[in-house]
């Protein structure tokens, strides 16, 4: 094809969207809602997506660590066994092995170890933040959630067998997804004592990932489909107001091709317009909507539109393109198949 | 001598038939017998009457040339190409071989005399020179070289299947078909168009045309193709009917 025919096909396809005009201002009309609604659960998937991410972070786990305090602290009650009675020293051992508390198993023995820990923690994909928390802060946070009673009891073993909370790493994770595989890695690292975590929390945070995630696709799927049948019913339309030229197009030699390519145009600036508007009008709604949640709420952890403005743009042009030409290619070739042939009034 | 033998060779061409049927049938899947054992030749630069009563198979006669149905059974041969083995994207390249005039114009309401014609030139690819050319040149042949820039409803019913006419020689093709192309003019612009017809036929170009017209087909001595219930009748191919 020359590029003679491509301009004038090109031209008739800025043409036959003027000539058809109110055709095409009613199919941008509803292509630009289906593009705001998309875009608009776009918006919200991302929205749910930041407040989880938060959540997310606030999802502490506490890896406790076999802590070198915590044998001090339960040798010192051993000594005191072993000074009440010498004869059960024998069992107590074996009573201390059966249980696994040898001293052998204390690994951590001073900050450097723990950090150390800390660091091979830090060191699995899925983890996103590890904190040291020392035995002593770890016992000022638990007198914090006591009553009088249970701190008074805790200060006396601390000051009579040393301090009872074991070192430990606060750890949150990227992907909740992830969770159980991220526990059972930390798990398997040496020196790692007790894994405190709220899985119901994890559970509910992936439950809700997953459902925002399947809703948006569901959304998307759909109002997509929407806007095909809609840019293919306006193409179908013009293709019928233009039977007669198509027509004189056959008999006169047209190639399939040279008959799609004004409709395909066609299909294409209106993809493009709506798109335009669709991005246009998004950041209008999306601003007012986010001013009065800012204002009303007090929030301003939202998603910002400027951060989306490139996504939601590339995204409004993907479905209008391929809406518009996938739409006319459809219609066309169906039409060209079944009725293009007859252009003879014979 | 060799100019002799040149002028008998191009005789020899000249004879070759443009359009060939050969025991061709066509039913219609609704089991219309519209053409039964047709065999028929039509030769480069002839021109031929096709007459008959409605439903005669004037129109699937047509119809298969231009490949827009597919016979049956037989086979069809027009301007080199085998209609039976045709393959889909080749049947354009067929019809550019030849131009259509239709009994109602066909002439796109929203472009002027001058897209009208230029249109068939764009659908072959032609560059913007030469279809302004070309356009110019069928306008004048037709004498409407002065209503280039005059819409269709500015004209007459002759004016405007004048249009149609140049339309169909634009691309110069080998083979005219006029489907009844004085159907909707009156009796002075009908003789007008087919003396035009019969002028482009002088210069070479096979001319094939349906009419309903006893006055003209009496008139002007050309060969003339009677079918009646799918099946040639008559044909005067040679001067003689058949």
């Amino acid at each position: 094809m020359s590029l003679g025919s491509v301009k004038y096909l090109i031209k008739e396809g800025f043409k036959n969207a003027w000539v058809n005009r109110l055709m095409t201002l009613a199919s941008v009309g509803v292509l630009v809602a289906c593009m705001i609604v998309i875009g608009l659960a776009l918006l919200i998937t991302e929205n749910v997506n930041k407040a989880i991410g938060n959540l997310e972070q606030q999802n502490v786990v506490m890896v406790y660590m076999k802590d070198y305090n915590w044998a001090l602290y339960s040798d010192s009650a051993k000594t005191d066994a072993t000074e009440s009675s010498t004869e059960n020293q024998a069992e107590e051992t074996e009573a201390a092995d059966k249980n696994g508390i040898k001293e052998s198993d204390y690994v951590i023995h001073n900050e450097k170890e723990a950090k150390a820990l800390c660091d091979k923690i830090g060191d699995i994909s899925n983890v996103a933040t590890v904190t040291f928390v020392s035995s002593d802060e770890g016992l000022e946070t638990a007198k914090k959630s006591m009553t009088q009673g249970q701190e008074d009891y805790f200060t006396f073993l601390n000051e009579e067998y040393g301090n009872p909370i074991s070192a430990a790493a606060k750890v949150t994770m990227k992907d909740m997804a992830l969770f159980s595989q991220t526990i059972e890695e930390i798990e398997k690292l040496e020196g790692v004592d007790v894994i405190q975590s709220q899985d119901d929390l994890a559970d509910t945070i992936n439950s809700i990932k997953k459902g925002v995630g399947v809703a948006g696709i569901w959304i998307i799927g759909i109002l997509f489909i929407i806007a095909l049948v809609i840019v293919s019913n306006t193409i179908r339309v013009t293709m019928y107001t233009r039977k007669l030229e198509i027509s004189i197009m056959k008999a006169v030699g047209a190639t399939d091709t040279f008959i799609r390519i004004p409709f395909i145009v066609e299909g294409i600036i209106m993809g493009i317009i709506s798109a335009i508007i669709a991005e246009g009008l998004l950041y209008f709604c999306y601003r007012v909507a986010t001013e009065t949640i800012i204002s009303s709420l007090g929030t301003t952890d939202i998603v910002k539109y400027s951060d989306m403005a490139w996504i939601l743009l590339l995204v409004f042009m993907g479905i209008g393109l391929f809406a518009g030409i996938v739409g006319s290619i459809i219609i066309i070739s169906k039409y060209l198949r079944k009725e293009g042939s007859e252009f003879a009034a014979i | 001598m060799e100019q002799i033998l040149n002028s008998e060779a191009s005789v020899i061409e000249n004879q070759k038939p443009i359009i060939e049927f050969r025991g061709v049938s066509k039913t219609y899947p609704t089991g219309t017998h519209a053409l039964e054992d047709v065999n028929i030749k039509i030769n480069n630069g002839e021109f031929v009457f096709v007459v008959g009563s409605s439903g005669a198979g004037k129109s699937t006669f047509m119809k298969l040339i231009m490949r827009e149905e597919k016979a049956n059974t037989g086979e069809i041969n027009v301007n080199g190409f085998n209609l039976m083995t045709i393959k889909h994207k080749e049947i354009p390249l067929l019809r550019r071989t030849m131009g259509i005039v239709f009994q109602d114009f066909r002439l796109i309401p929203t472009m002027n005399v001058f897209d009208n014609v230029a249109f068939a030139m764009h659908v072959v690819g032609a560059s913007g020179r030469n279809i302004r050319r070309e356009v110019s040149k069928a306008l004048s042949k037709v004498g409407l070289g002065n209503k280039a820039r005059s819409m269709p409803m500015q004209l007459s019913g002759g004016e405007q299947q004048r249009v149609g006419l140049a339309r169909a020689l634009v691309n110069s093709p080998d083979l005219i078909i006029a489907d009844e192309p004085t159907g909707n003019v009156d009796p002075n612009m009908s003789y007008d168009i087919v003396n035009m017809l019969t002028e482009i036929n002088k210069l070479g170009t096979t001319v094939l045309m349906v009419t309903h017209d006893h006055n003209l087909v009496r008139d002007f001595q050309h060969r003339v193709i009677m079918l009646d219930g799918g099946k040639i009748v008559a044909d005067n191919a040679g001067g003689g009917l058949q």
